[in-house]
């Protein structure tokens, strides 16, 4: 058929047609401002750093108990201790308190605290707000306040220092006050002001009260958030007198924002999928930072394919972990060796023993009626999950079982800890942590049906006690010991210690040095331009 | 007429309580449990038991109808799990974003509706190209849509913003505007277009129109006296219905553009059940689209009483 002879209409089509695919060659083709070169760096003191979607919460520091707001709480508030920076395993280090003692049996703490601190609105910081601000968690009630739920008194003998005593003895007291989440300081003047009815909660949501190196100086909910560099800082002050964090709500949108040269860097951000791009790039600084989050499988003992140890045990070791690690989640993460996070325990004692053994499924397998279906979930909107899901899910087909896949809502999750019948068979987690360092903050959530995480309710009571005792005392022997009774149950597999990927631009300075192995989250002042 | 307006409202109304009896019930069997979306993963179960009762999700069913039913009448949808904020003052800020580039986006698929059913009707030169690119790209899903457009008009040419809703200017405002609105506006301006159209071609083909060419009168007279207003009536009916269209479009095109409407605002909040803001977002799409389209059947009994 000549061209020709093909109607007007068909023949317009048919240029129509062409002429979406050319617009998408076009626009993956090189060429344009997105060809990879370095883009220069600001010349007006603004550093842009993009988020993946609104922040949620208000960044209170007594509401805010989820993920990318935090890079505006911890940059306008500080706690008392914090999480050593740039270090890959869990150190406490001064912030607002220089030194600190602890009695015998972690009942009485002691803070020393820093001279020449004020808060945003000018007033100095005391000893006095330790107490104001330990009262308004408690007040506040957000998900947090169980940090500051043991506290029994707060004696200020003078201005610089700080005595906080417990009601029962808890060795993880100070990870407590160094997690992102924990108690942080606020001016006791502006909270005062600004109460209304509601604790300050509604002047918050738009301000801040802290004395951290920077101050909210506008905030669009939902859109984008600024914050000032606070002249009065007592510590190290960044050539950035602006950060803009402007909101992004689509991931793709983000990242070409990146390429682009309108955000500095993304922390946290961006998919697994687009790792490839940058590592190595020459254009851009892609790092792979330590964080204390895994990915990990669940069990869950309530169905009746996983009723017995063995079966559970079975699937565990039907996992190949490094293959799994290795395929889906690439440089970000390592297959885990250990119970709980990486470095959480001194020299690796509490080393995960599960071996990768197909042969123990295959038999399991066997004795099972043919077509026995079984589900394995995963969060929606997990792509690393979800590839995992559908690994493993494929494996057990192969057994002649009917594994399937299935993606839940992370509040559907998060519900099934109410009634763990309504939960899948297994579930895998892309990445999961805890709030801190302390193995107890690690143990007590992800093994204990109270502690929020453990999705099945797959508890062992003695592995409770022994949890209980360990955070008393801080015996790393007994948390050694409370992991490996869990480990039996079959409920429960560390499958990798992920890392956390920044992507900066080339021009930015002092990343590592400002990253924090607590907190998916940049220290804004120890941010700098390469000269 | 007055009867025909007393009716549409009665039934306004009615349709507004159904739809909120369906809002309550959707949420009483979604899964999920809002006082863990409320207070994070890693609260402990006691705090997540007492937060149960303070938002009163403890309490009989009807008990939680009828109170979520007489704040709603109130305009008082509660306070969302997730922000923390009234739900009213977080649409107040939505609302109007989502307005804003819903209009836009009526505007140009009006334009764009016009130059289709005018290029086809008369015939112009090079039009085809134009319609058939309005075709193609009607059929790709939004979410593609919206991406080629950001990578073709903000990554590769740097003509447009890529996202968000400008820094407050006028003029920022309205180049964060083009993209966004003109991706919502494609899929209805053909849809507009074809109604238009068919009425141009019927009344091109008119023995009025014919009597007033052999008249001698120029084809813009032509046009404008004579066939322009005997063609809208029904393509009038067809944007007011896609009016309302536009305003569940918003869903996926603000969240690709990160422009913060009532779009963004939902998908937030549906992986964390928070189900006063989800409840709030589909009243007031649901008010609005129903009122949209009762203003629309108002309009068309207006100008024909006939169908009153």
């Amino acid at each position: 058929m000549r061209f020709s002879s093909i109607g007007r209409r068909t023949r317009t089509l048919l240029v129509a047609a062409a002429a979406v695919p050319l617009f998408a060659l076009a626009a993956c083709s090189g060429g344009g401002d997105d060809s990879g070169a370095p883009k220069a760096a600001p010349t007006d003191g603004t550093l842009t750093v993009g988020l993946l979607g609104d922040i949620g919460q208000p960044p209170d520091p007594d509401v805010y108990y989820a993920n990318n707001g935090l890079a505006i709480v911890l940059n306008t508030y500080e706690g008392l201790v914090q999480y050593a920076d740039d270090k890959d395993s869990v150190e406490i280090a001064p912030r607002l308190a220089t030194t600190w003692d602890v009695n015998a049996d972690n009942t009485v703490f002691t803070f020393h605290l820093r001279q020449g601190v004020t808060f945003h609105d000018g007033t100095p910081f005391t000893s006095a707000a330790v107490k104001v601000a330990f009262d308004r968690r408690t007040a506040v009630k957000g998900g947090a306040a169980y940090m500051v739920e043991g506290v029994k008194d707060v004696a200020t003998p003078d201005d610089l220092t700080a005595v906080v005593t417990l009601s029962a003895p808890n060795s993880a007291f100070l990870d407590y006050l160094a997690s992102p989440f924990g108690p942080k300081m606020e001016s006791p003047t502006a909270l005062a002001a600004n109460a209304g009815s509601d604790d300050t909660q509604t002047y918050l949501q738009t301000h801040d009260v802290g004395t951290g190196p920077y101050t909210i100086a506008a905030a669009q909910p939902g859109t984008s958030w600024t914050l000032k560099r606070y002249d009065g800082y007592w510590g190290d002050k960044s050539p950035f007198t602006t950060v803009q964090l402007p909101i992004y709500t689509d991931a793709s949108a983000l990242q070409l924002a990146f390429d682009h040269g309108d955000v500095s860097a993304v922390v946290a951000a961006l998919p697994s999928s687009s790792l490839k791009k940058y590592e190595g790039s020459k254009d851009y600084a892609s790092y792979l930072l330590p964080t204390l989050q895994s990915a990990l499988v669940t069990v869950n003992p309530t169905k009746e394919f996983f009723k017995s140890q063995q079966a559970r045990l079975a699937f565990l070791q039907s996992i190949d972990q490094k293959s799994l690690v290795d395929q889906v989640l690439g440089n970000r993460s390592e297959p885990a060796t250990t119970l709980y996070a990486k470095g959480m325990i001194p020299g690796g004692a509490d080393k995960q023993e599960l071996t990768y053994d197909p042969s123990v499924m295959e038999a399991y397998a066997k004795t099972l009626p043919a077509g026995t279906d079984m589900t394995i979930g995963f969060a929606s909107g997990n792509t690393n999950a979800e590839q995992m899901a559908n690994i493993q899910a494929a494996k057990l087909q192969a057994l002649g079982i009917k594994a399937t896949a299935a993606s839940y809502p992370t509040s559907q999750v998060f519900g099934w800890i109410n009634d763990p019948t309504q939960g899948p068979d297994a579930f895998f987690d892309g990445n999961n942590g805890p709030d801190g360092g302390s193995p107890y903050m690690w143990g007590h959530v992800f093994w204990d049906a109270s502690g929020g995480i453990n999705y099945f309710g797959c508890e062992v009571p003695e592995v409770n006690a022994q949890l209980d005792r360990a955070v008393a005392t801080g015996d790393d022997a007994l948390y050694v010991a409370a992991a490996e009774e869990y480990a039996k149950t079959g409920c429960y597999y560390n499958l990798s210690y992920n890392k956390d990927w920044v992507l900066a631009q080339k021009w930015l300075t002092g990343v590592e040095q400002s990253h924090n192995i607590g907190a998916n989250e940049l220290d804004f002042s120890k941010l700098g331009i390469a000269q | 007429m007055l009867r025909f307006l007393l009716r549409r409202t009665g039934a306004l109304a009615v349709v507004l309580l159904v739809l909120s009896a369906v809002v309550f019930l959707l949420q009483q069997i979604s899964p999920g449990d809002p006082a863990r979306a409320a207070l994070g993963a890693n609260a402990s179960r006691q705090a997540v038991a007492a937060e149960r009762r303070r938002l009163g999700l403890d309490d009989p069913l009807p008990v939680q109808f009828l109170r979520f039913l007489g704040h709603a009448v109130r305009g008082d949808f509660g306070t969302s799990y997730r922000t923390h904020r009234p739900v009213a003052t977080d649409l107040a800020t939505a609302f109007p974003a989502t307005l804003e580039l819903v209009l836009a986006a009526f505007v140009v698929a009006l334009l764009l509706a016009a130059l289709f059913a005018a290029s086809s009707a008369l015939s112009w030169p090079l039009a085809g190209i134009g319609r058939g690119v309005l075709l193609v790209v009607a059929t790709a899903p939004p979410f593609l849509l919206a991406l080629v457009g950001i990578v073709v008009f903000y990554a590769h040419l740097d003509w447009l913003p890529g996202s968000g809703r400008g820094d407050g200017g006028p003029g920022s405002e309205l180049a964060h505007l083009v993209l966004p609105a003109t991706v919502l506006a494609i899929a209805p301006a053909l849809a507009i277009g074809r109604i238009l159209r068919a009425g141009l071609e019927a009344t091109l083909a008119a023995d009025h129109v014919r009597t007033a060419r052999s008249k001698g009168l120029g084809q813009a007279a032509v046009l404008a006296r004579h066939v322009v207003r005997n063609s809208i009536g029904p393509s009038l009916a067809m944007a007011g219905l896609q009016l309302g269209f536009l305003f569940a479009g918003t869903v996926v095109v603000e969240q690709v553009f990160s422009w913060p409407g009532m779009g963004n605002y939902l998908a937030s909040s549906i992986p964390t059940s928070d189900y006063p803001a989800i409840a709030a977002v589909t009243l007031v799409l649901g008010a609005v689209y129903v009122v949209v389209n009762t203003l629309a059947d108002v309009l068309q009994t207006a100008a024909d009483p006939r169908l009153a």
